[in-house]
């Protein structure tokens, strides 16, 4: 087998196994928030190495090495597939360069993986995915001289990841608390899972079986398709699996939920009408919601177009934001981002996204607002490689987001602008509202699934049944330190507040409130306090 | 030639906000601007007190717009004052308005001599902070040059910042200028501007009343100097709130400055910076 051959068969199993647990990683969210999920970040990172080794050509070892590398770098999305792909960067330099792959080899490239995958990170945090990269190049390392077949070798390391990873908790109070284990290593541990299968030729072993797929998730892939359709249909004796067969030929992200007498149709194609009528001709159909994916874009890039026009050259920098939500997009366009990536909670964009983002602009310089703690990483990966000058902002929320960007000059530099906008953010307080995803306990803080919870600087702050009361609790968090300005950015279906502001209003008559619909997905509400 | 306030007079048209000045002053006079509600036509303060007006913004189904002096309104004036030697006559910013173009024509041949007519490069206020200065200088005496020399100083040196409660006033007008970029902005934003050039440039923007306000303070205490020669003056569109904060901060910040003229903005100025706009003015004469 050629070396090509034989590496796209080991990626190939590594992202079927982590493919495979990719919805048990998720659900290791420390939070009970809907945060930049692991599994898919990792997962979408590895497949992006599946992608990239089906066109290459065969060559020499080094340059499929460089491929690799690569690719690892350029599909990486989140923190998770940012210190994954400095993994893969490690291994790749090691294992290109090899003359044979025996134990020692693997041995090398396992520590160089861990030291690339240490040296990623600013400040390195034990019991994380770099603790169970570390240890099982350390398993590696004790066993290298043994001479055991490069297959027992990876299954010891295995087993030592395995360890490794149960441990987290014990490391990391925060996992501890949220009785969880480390999510990016959970997904290591899955990858080499993968990789002792290919290598020994044995099954590979799920370890749970994936949960059906909810519309959100369906939602996360990226579409070739131009119109999200959904309908429902309503009759006697449907059957929903001749229908979703029928679809299955129109489009993508197809799902089809349901009984005999009514089904929830959900997919993405170029011929609306054409699933509409598939629908018709079983039953009654209502809730038909057409959406153009295309169109969102085309408008914007046609307003960017006049922006341009109207003001030639005296833009020096402009600014990307990873924004979230139809209305927080408007939000930001209007103040002057000139890219928005799509992303965020749930759908951390790649750092290739971000490359192209960046690269994609008019102005000389840029400065990007990854507006989550979980895209940060890869943005600055984006702009280390990006080919224009490019400075990070680090905002963790939509919110603060927007408190950077009032702060930002056309006229003005990329650094200058990053100074500035650094100040201001130092001047915002955020909260949010969203559902608890699980039980969680937190801080001796009881939340069930299900319960709203309430955030405050990102962590949890309080839980319960009432929206008002959850929401009130923030509310009064941000304001108990001097503000007289207050954001609120209302999600996708966020209950009403009238009543809410009203109540503020009466305890902080000084306060300036600005209520904006947000849209974004999760959180109820956005709020930031200055 | 000494110039003084018995041989020269002082003209500045109805954007200065001044219109008390001819009470105030013998030596000068004021020539409206119009403002029009679809065909009804007002001549600016004279015929539509500022209260007023902001009374009818409210209730109009139309938007007002504002036309310039006629040349003829200005030669009217000119000719009043055949009396004086000399006639200074001082005008809102030739990028925002026909109206210095329109003073030049009224003024004939006696143009750039016995009548001298300035574009300020400024608004409002600004207008009269350069006007009393003149006014200063006449009661004591003074030339030609004098005066010139004091107009280069009150370009160069003179300085504003106002903010706007929306900038649809402005863009509706076509006066906003390179504010432009911040038009259409969806979040409550309160823009800080200023003119620069006789444009208006936008200089920050900030979230609420407070921030402007604090924002307003840090420019004074940047800009400007502690001292009895500094001039300053405040204009609000219908926001006597926002005058009393700005004069109480002045008191604060700049107890030596001299608080010339406060005021609202009138129907002409006011059609283009709309309700809630304040500014604030600054000038020192030393």
């Amino acid at each position: 087998m050629s070396d090509l051959a034989e590496l796209r068969r080991l990626v190939g199993a590594a992202a079927a196994s982590l493919e495979a647990s990719r919805p048990r990683i998720d659900d290791l969210n420390v939070y009970p928030v809907p945060d930049g999920d692991t599994g898919t970040n990792m997962a979408l990172t590895v497949r992006s190495l599946v992608e990239a080794l089906e066109t290459a050509e065969d060559g020499p070892r080094p340059a499929l090495a460089h491929t690799v590398t690569r690719a690892a770098l350029m599909g990486a999305r989140g923190n998770s597939g940012v210190i994954l792909s400095q993994i893969v960067r490690g291994a790749a330099e090691v294992l290109g360069a090899a003359e044979t792959l025996d134990s020692a080899v693997v041995a090398e490239a396992l520590r160089a993986a861990s030291d690339a995958a240490y040296r990623g990170v600013r400040q390195p945090v034990e019991g994380t995915i770099l603790t169970v990269v570390r240890e099982m190049a350390e398993e590696a390392e004790a066993r290298a001289a043994s001479e055991l077949a490069p297959g027992e070798l990876l299954r010891a390391v295995l087993e030592r990841g395995e360890a490794a990873l149960a441990r987290t908790p014990e490391l990391l109070d925060v996992l501890r608390d949220a009785n969880v284990l480390d999510a990016g290593g959970a997904g290591l541990v899955e990858i080499v899972r993968g990789l002792v299968a290919a290598v020994t030729g044995e099954e590979l072993t799920v370890r749970a079986p994936a949960p059906t797929l909810g519309l959100e998730a369906i939602h996360r892939e990226l579409s070739e398709f131009r119109y999200c359709t959904a309908f429902l249909v309503e009759g006697a004796g449907l059957d929903g699996e001749s229908l979703e067969r029928e679809l299955e030929a129109l489009g993508d992200s197809l799902l089809v939920v349901g009984d005999e007498s009514a089904l929830k149709v959900h997919v993405h194609t170029d011929d609306p009408g054409a699933a509409l009528s598939l629908g018709t001709a079983r039953g009654a159909i209502s809730g038909v919601e057409i959406a153009d994916m295309h169109v969102q874009t085309a408008q914007r890039e046609e307003r960017l177009a006049t922006a341009v026009l109207a003001t030639p050259s005296d833009r020096v920098s402009d600014v990307v934001a990873v924004v979230a939500g139809a209305g927080n997009r408007r939000l930001y366009e209007s103040l002057g981002a000139a890219r928005i990536v799509e992303g965020g909670q749930s759908m951390n964009p790649s750092t290739a996204e971000l490359v192209d983002a960046i690269e994609g602009i008019q102005a000389r310089e840029v400065v990007v607002l990854p507006n989550n703690a979980n895209v940060i990483m890869s943005a600055e990966q984006a702009a280390a490689i990006a080919g224009k000058p490019a400075r990070i902002v680090p905002t963790r929320s939509i919110q603060a987001g927007l408190s950077a960007l009032l702060a930002y000059d056309p006229g003005a530099t990329a650094s200058e602008n990053e100074e500035a906008m650094r100040e201001a953010i130092g001047a915002v307080a955020t909260g949010a509202v969203t559902t608890a995803s699980r039980d969680v306990e937190l801080n001796g803080l009881k939340i069930q699934e299900g319960q709203y919870l309430g955030l405050l600087e990102e962590e949890p702050l309080v839980g319960g049944e009432s929206f008002d009361e959850v929401a009130s609790a923030v509310i009064e968090a941000l304001l108990s330190s001097p503000h007289d300005t207050m954001t609120v950015l209302t999600g996708e279906g966020a209950p009403g507040i009238d009543d809410l502001l009203e109540a503020v209003a009466m305890r902080h008559p000084d306060v300036e409130v600005d209520v904006q619909p947000g849209g974004q997905p999760h959180y109820h509400l956005l709020i930031a306090a200055e | 030639m000494e110039l003084t306030a018995e041989n020269t007079a002082v003209v500045v048209d109805s954007t200065a906000d001044f219109p008390d000045a001819q009470a105030r002053f013998p030596n000068w006079r004021v020539v409206p601007l119009y403002v029009l509600f679809g065909d009804e036509s007002f001549r600016d303060y004279v015929e539509l007190p500022a209260a007023d007006f902001y009374a009818r913004l409210r209730t109009s189904s139309v938007m007002p717009t504002t036309s310039q002096p006629t040349p003829g309104d200005f030669a009217s004036v000119y000719e009043e004052l055949a009396g004086y030697e000399r006639v200074y006559s001082f005008h809102l910013s030739a990028k925002f308005s026909g109206t210095w173009e329109s003073a030049k024509l009224g003024a004939g041949e006696k143009v750039g001599r016995r009548i001298r007519v300035v574009d300020t490069e400024s608004a409002s206020l600004g207008i009269t902070l350069l006007g009393l200065g003149v006014q200063r200088r006449l009661e004591q005496g003074t030339t030609d040059e004098e005066i010139e020399t004091l107009v280069d100083a009150f370009k160069r040196d003179a300085g504003l910042v106002f903010t706007v409660d929306t900038l649809e006033f402005l863009a509706r007008g076509g006066r906003i200028g390179r504010a432009q970029a911040w038009a259409g902005e969806l979040l409550s934003i309160k823009p800080i501007l200023t003119i620069d050039d006789g444009e208006i440039v936008p200089v920050k923007r900030v979230r609420g009343n407070k921030k402007a306000f604090a924002e307003f303070t840090k420019t004074v205490e940047e800009r400007t100097v502690d001292r009895p020669s500094l001039r300053v003056a405040i204009a609000h569109a219908a926001a006597p709130e926002r005058e009393r904060a700005l004069r109480s901060m002045i008191r604060d910040v700049r107890p030596s400055a001299q608080i010339e003229a406060a005021g609202m903005l009138g129907p002409v100025v006011g059609t283009h910076a709309g309700p809630g706009a304040v500014g604030f003015f600054w000038f020192d004469d030393s």
